[in-house]
């Protein structure tokens, strides 16, 4: 047992100096920022996809947003992929469509698989631009940031591209703050350290961009892929073609204003994080493939980014039972060290991520809400152990995943 | 003591103890004092032409006064509207200017001129300039910001700390600084020694560049939609051979090295550092993850990014008038001679490099 233990501790000492690492390069290192000087170009035709399903609330801001972003006006191919919405989704998008002839293309999709993989597959048959922007309906694009989404796809070895997320409605209660303090950490010092260090930034699958030709090449989206963007990244880097982040190509979103829905969209990505992690993990890191080793080390960890928590949980329940065995060495002392060690550093190591983050970003007060994130990583913890679970039951008994949509909380135009 | 009260005691403390972090926490999550969300540019992301359109409606309601004391050949003062003082001049003697000069160390005011504007050499002007008419600079002398409606000359060893903005041509004479962003509608050139991070027009002459304009060949523009065309990767260090052409586009893990004469109808990406013989032509992108040497009389349809140093001989050019691009680097030394239409942006250190 005490064996396991210390397997454990040394897993999660590694995601600790990972942490500190990123954490580190971000606050002293040389920052890649390479293609956001680009604001000169024969700009590219690109075909913007915006993923949306029972989205009445949030889509005509989308859109509205859409239409007025400097970009040639005749090189920009809106399509809205309406995913069976049984709300008013449709009217509004068709609305728009009267609006902004020629400018906008409503896809509308009324049967089919579930997940927004699937809606994009079929909607790729109207897609023939070399690049591919995608964001979800609840995004509001700035005037200048499909230019900057573009931008990297100049160069010829990016395959995909990411920008940072924002939250927008930051301010409604504690669990809004707490996101506002995770998205930050996540975005300004996790994926910017991961580019700068020539790692493996994350697409997100929205605010996002992908090459055709790097997408056909792959065998194009996974729809049996329960978060597509996960499933993107990986088969991108297994071959040869980088997912670049773009820190300063910002949007904003509105993130889960209640736990319920906050812990839905974190077990959904639990899930799918863990499916990737099955499918890809293996081959990423011993495999024949393009990329180079610090990508296979780092995509491994990435990928077992949300095997951690039940990891911990278990790591705790081997640590109490190897203290009150009274077989560890040093009269369980070792244990007990190993317990608190790996869940403070740990902790520490991502509440030192968030804080750099939040300095960073310029702000200042809410820094102050930072003890408030235990609250937040413990419903994470068992949220996500909960999905790993019932991922490991429903292999086990057969039962299929059920694609959740995140809740708006937009008021509707 | 009564043990209940030594236990009620001992939960207080530690009640207290958990608490006192969290005063700061819950002061901040009732009181919102920083609950905004993030400033995120939505409207004026990186537009170059930003801060001089923004001071153009900022002088807008001095305009009928600038028009009055051109008319009268007299000299006008004011407050703007957040209480910044003004001179506008309806006429520009040495004299006048002298005294505007004198005045700046003391107390700083905008400058509009709705006729040519001659500054005399080592001056210093710390508030916006707006120039109605044409503004010629004498050497030596430190500006804060220009707006020129006409064109902009600056004269040697000159200084600009933030921006400049001209709708005719821009010309920086030798040694000079600019600090910020310079743009014009027309033309910008930079003589040697000159220092430069964002510059931004049609057509920028590094030194005499005319030299250089018909002993290239134009690049056929090879756009991303292209790209469909052939990927050609390879790990490790390459070699293009001189006069060779590759059709298709180029991405080298390791240091290329395209020499000279030869012909890329694609785009190109090295991990490493690239570098460019003489005369080569690259008809997409051309891209480094470390260092970049453009040699003698190339031509690059771009953009052109290098991720560390960048340093374009004589006669190259990057983009075209019909296509304009960027060129940009965190260093860069553009030799005499070298034409870059569009944006050529050092984001910490550009040079221009005096011809041996």
């Amino acid at each position: 047992m005490i064996y396991a233990l210390y397997i454990i501790v040394f897993v999660i000492c590694v995601y600790t100096g990972r942490h500190y690492w990123f954490t580190l390069n971000r606050l002293f290192g040389f920052q890649r920022h390479p293609y956001i000087d680009i604001d000169t170009a024969d700009w590219p035709p690109v075909t913007v996809l915006v993923a949306a399903h029972n989205e009445e609330k949030v889509i005509a801001n989308i859109l509205d947003a859409l239409m007025t972003v400097k970009y040639p006006e005749d090189r920009i191919l809106v399509i809205p992929v309406n995913d069976r919405s049984t709300d008013r989704t449709r009217e509004i998008i068709d609305k728009f469509v009267q609006d902004f002839p020629g400018r906008i293309q409503a896809f509308h999709r009324v049967i089919g698989k579930g997940g927004k993989a699937a809606a994009l597959k079929d909607a790729m048959e109207l897609v023939n631009t070399e690049v591919i922007l995608i964001f979800d309906a609840d995004y509001i694009p700035g005037a200048g940031l499909i230019k900057q989404l573009v931008a990297p796809f100049f160069d010829l070895e990016v395959g995909g591209v990411m920008g940072r997320v924002v939250p927008l409605n930051t301010g409604t209660n504690l669990l809004t703050r707490l996101l506002d303090l995770e998205r930050s950490g996540g975005y300004q010092v996790d994926q910017q350290a991961r580019m700068n260090l020539g790692l493996v930034p994350q697409h997100g699958g929205t605010v996002a961009g992908v090459r055709l030709s790097a997408l056909r090449e792959i065998g194009g989206w996974n729809d049996n892929s329960l978060t597509e963007d996960t499933d993107l990244t990986y088969r991108l880097l297994l071959n040869g073609w980088k997912t670049v982040y773009q820190n300063r190509s910002e949007c904003y979103e509105e993130v889960p204003e209640i736990w319920p829905v906050r812990i839905k969209q974190i077990m959904r990505w639990a899930k799918g994080h863990n499916q990737a992690m099955v499918t890809y993990g293996f081959q990423l890191l011993l495999g024949k493939n393009h990329a180079t080793l610090r990508e296979r080390i780092d995509g491994t960890l990435l990928l077992g980014v949300y095997a951690m928590a039940p990891l911990t949980l278990l790591g705790w329940a081997l640590a109490l039972g190897v203290f009150y065995q009274g077989v560890a060495p040093l009269h369980g002392v070792i244990a007990l060290l190993s317990l608190t060690a790996y869940a403070a550093l740990g902790n520490l190591a991502a509440f030192f991520e968030i804080a750099a983050a939040v300095r960073l970003d310029g702000t200042r007060k809410r820094i102050s809400l930072l003890p408030f994130l235990i609250l937040g990583f413990a419903v994470s913890i068992f949220s996500v152990s909960r999905a790993a679970f019932s991922q490991v039951r429903d292999l086990l008994t057969g039962a299929e995943f059920h694609w959740d949509k995140t809740e708006r909380f937009r008021k509707a135009l | 003591m009564n043990p209940y009260v030594a236990v009620a005691a001992l939960f207080l403390m530690v009640g207290v103890m958990l608490l006192l972090p969290l005063i700061p926490s819950l002061v901040e999550l009732r009181g919102k004092s920083d609950a905004l969300p993030l400033s995120v540019v939505q409207q004026n992301a990186g537009e170059i032409r930003h801060f001089a359109n923004s001071f153009r409606d900022y002088i807008k309601g001095i305009e009928p006064t600038l028009q009055r004391c051109v008319a009268d050949g007299t000299t006008g003062t004011g407050t703007l509207a957040n209480g910044e003082e003004y001179v506008a001049l309806g006429r520009a003697d040495e004299a006048l200017l002298r005294a505007l000069e004198q005045r700046d160390a003391l107390h700083p005011v905008v400058i509009t001129a709705g006729v040519d504007l001659a500054v005399p050499g080592e001056s210093t002007l710390s508030k916006e300039i707006y120039a109605g008419c044409l503004f010629t600079g004498g050497s030596k002398n430190k500006y804060r910001a220009i707006l020129g409606e006409n064109s902009v000359h600056l004269g040697a060893s000159s200084h600009v700390t933030r921006w400049v903005h001209a709708l005719g041509e821009f010309t920086a004479e030798r040694e000079c600084q600019l600090y910020g962003r310079i743009s014009s509608d027309s033309l910008i050139r930079l003589g040697a020694d000159c220092v430069f991070l964002r510059l931004n027009a049609p057509r920028i002459e590094i030194g005499d560049a005319t030299v250089n304009q018909d002993t290239t060949s134009s690049p056929v523009p090879a756009s991303v939609n292209s790209a469909h065309a052939q990927r050609f990767f390879h790990e490790g260090d390459f070699e293009v051979q001189a006069g060779e052409t590759i059709r298709g586009n180029l991405v080298v893990r390791g240091n290329l090295h395209i020499r000279s004469g030869a012909r890329i109808c694609g785009s190109v990406k090295s991990t490493k550092d690239l570098v460019l013989g003489d005369e080569v032509c690259v008809e997409g992108s051309l891209i480094s993850a470390q260092e970049m040497l453009i040699g003698a009389n190339c031509a690059i349809h771009g953009p052109v990014v290098a991720e560390r140093e960048l340093a374009i001989a004589a006669g190259s050019r990057v983009g075209s008038l019909q296509h304009p691009t960027t060129v940009s680097a965190p260093w860069i030394k553009a030799e005499e001679g070298s034409l870059v239409f569009g944006t050529l942006w050092a984001r910490e250190h550009g040079e221009v490099v005096a011809n041996q």
